[in-house]
């Protein structure tokens, strides 16, 4: 397994030992050591199905591939890096978030209408990401960009979140997301509030917020 | 990175530099969009919308900048955030302060909000809490001290501020020679001059805060306009485009 680690809030250091592959988000190597190879990755470690799903709906994943023997630095416009531990959970975060995994994780496209119904489609057109969304599983580590510090947000069974859309990066566990509206005939009619919708997660996992609203 | 529930969470205290967790008991002025996430039985209302108003009359007073605050009530945490500015806040006590409109992010009803005198600012009277972004730190100077005005976010318990034109500048022969290619504005020669006993507070940046909220809410909320709004609102927009 690839062993990552923190140089900075903005910089993150990779070290490979030669038999693994590690891709990353194109565009983001910064510096090497060693003897490292780099190539596109149109796969990513999934099937030619999954990659092709990707493709047209549009979550593509642009991801470089190393393999070698060395350490290789990785950042993002100044984004901040957060390595999260998945314990063969599912990760649901948008494509342009994800930064680094390795080939112990398997990405996968997810139509948001199946999580929930109608509320997924209603949250992909309210978040203005799309329908769908990236998926991460497996066990091992992966690393995602935020804006600013990524905010870690607990959710069980007597705790629900209000979230809003904009400031949505990801989520794991045993989660259901729905649509919130706190819209009172006075506010339709009238003045919004600005926050009539939210994504309302219920169940048992971790959802992830950053500061700031896209 | 922490797991953060409604125990772990600070309470009214920042959970970094961009984020605030605010303890609502009650109601809590936030303006609007700002809200990142909450736990709890949180409803967010529009000022001017309902009973709400009879609760916080008292304490919002600047119906220049109504439309941009909403009233955040019932029982929860509620995060906020501001486009990844950074958020700092300050317990006022029997205080005076002033601050830039746009900068103003939340604040407890037991403050009164009102205009200030000096365009574009409100001034906030009473004991609370109150939260305001700024781009970059905020950094605190004490009279007399010369600010310019980009980098200004407020002031506390100060004699209201006048404006400094550095006409030794204006007046030296290079800046004449430019003034008649129309180049003269470094900026620099127009600062706002603090006298008296009192807090300046600047931000370390002169830029104006990222992100245009204001706008991003009016065009989320284009999509319930009908055409003969839309007509209207076209004909209001050309006329205050004219106007300029």
């Amino acid at each position: 397994m690839a062993r990552y680690a923190k140089i900075n809030e903005t910089l993150i250091q990779v070290d490979l030992n030669g038999n693994e592959d590690l891709y990353a988000k194109k565009g983001s190597m910064l510096a090497y050591t060693g003897d490292i190879q780099f190539q596109g990755a149109f796969l990513s470690g999934g099937s030619l199905r999954e990659a092709t799903v990707r493709q047209v709906t549009g979550e593509g994943l642009h991801l470089m591939k190393a393999r070698g023997r060395g350490t290789v630095l990785y950042g993002h416009r100044g984004m901040m890096v957060n390595i999260i531990s998945l314990g063969g959970e599912r990760l649901y975060v948008e494509s342009d978030s994800v930064l680094a995994f390795d080939q112990s994780i398997r990405p996968g496209t997810e139509f948001l209408g199946n999580q929930g119904g109608v509320g997924g489609l209603v949250r992909g057109a309210m978040a203005g990401q799309g329908l769908f969304t990236t998926t991460l599983d497996g066990n091992g580590e992966v690393v995602i960009l935020s804006s600013g510090d990524l905010i870690e947000l607990q959710v069980d069974q007597s705790r629900p979140i209000f979230v809003d859309p904009q400031a949505y990066v990801g989520h794991k566990g045993h989660l259901t997301t729905q649509i919130h509206t706190d819209v009172n005939w006075k506010t339709f009619v009238g003045q919004g509030s600005g926050e009539s919708f939210q994504f309302k997660f219920t169940g048992q996992g971790t959802v992830y917020v950053q500061a700031d609203e896209r | 990175m922490d797991l953060l529930n409604p125990n772990t969470l600070p309470v009214n205290d920042n959970i970094n530099p961009y984020a605030f967790s605010v303890d609502v008991v009650k109601d809590y002025i936030v303006r609007k969009g700002k809200m990142i996430a909450y736990y709890g039985n949180l409803r967010f209302e529009a000022l001017g919308s309902s009973i709400i108003d009879m609760i916080v009359s008292n304490s919002f007073n600047a119906p220049a900048y109504g439309g941009d605050y909403i009233v955040a009530s019932g029982r929860g945490k509620l995060i906020v955030g501001d486009n990844g500015n950074h958020i700092n806040s300050y317990d006022l006590e029997n205080a005076n302060m002033t601050i830039k409109a746009v900068n103003l992010l939340a604040y407890e009803p037991t403050l009164t909000c009102e205009e200030c005198v000096t365009p574009g600012y409100v001034t906030l009277l009473g004991s609370g809490k109150m939260l305001a972004s700024s781009s970059g730190m905020v950094h605190f100077m004490e009279p007399p001290v010369r600010v310019d005005p980009e980098a200004l976010l407020g002031w506390a318990d100060c004699p209201t501020p006048s404006f400094h034109h550095d006409y030794g500048y204006v007046r030296s022969a290079l800046s004449l020679g430019a003034s008649m290619l129309g180049l003269t504005s470094s900026g620099e020669e127009k600062q706002i001059n603090f006298t008296g006993q009192g807090t300046v507070i600047i931000q370390s940046s002169e830029g104006a805060l990222r992100g245009t909220s204001l706008l991003q809410s009016m065009i989320s909320d284009m999509n319930q306009l009908q055409q003969s709004e839309m007509q209207t609102l076209k004909g209001l927009l050309e006329q205050r485009l004219n106007n300029r």
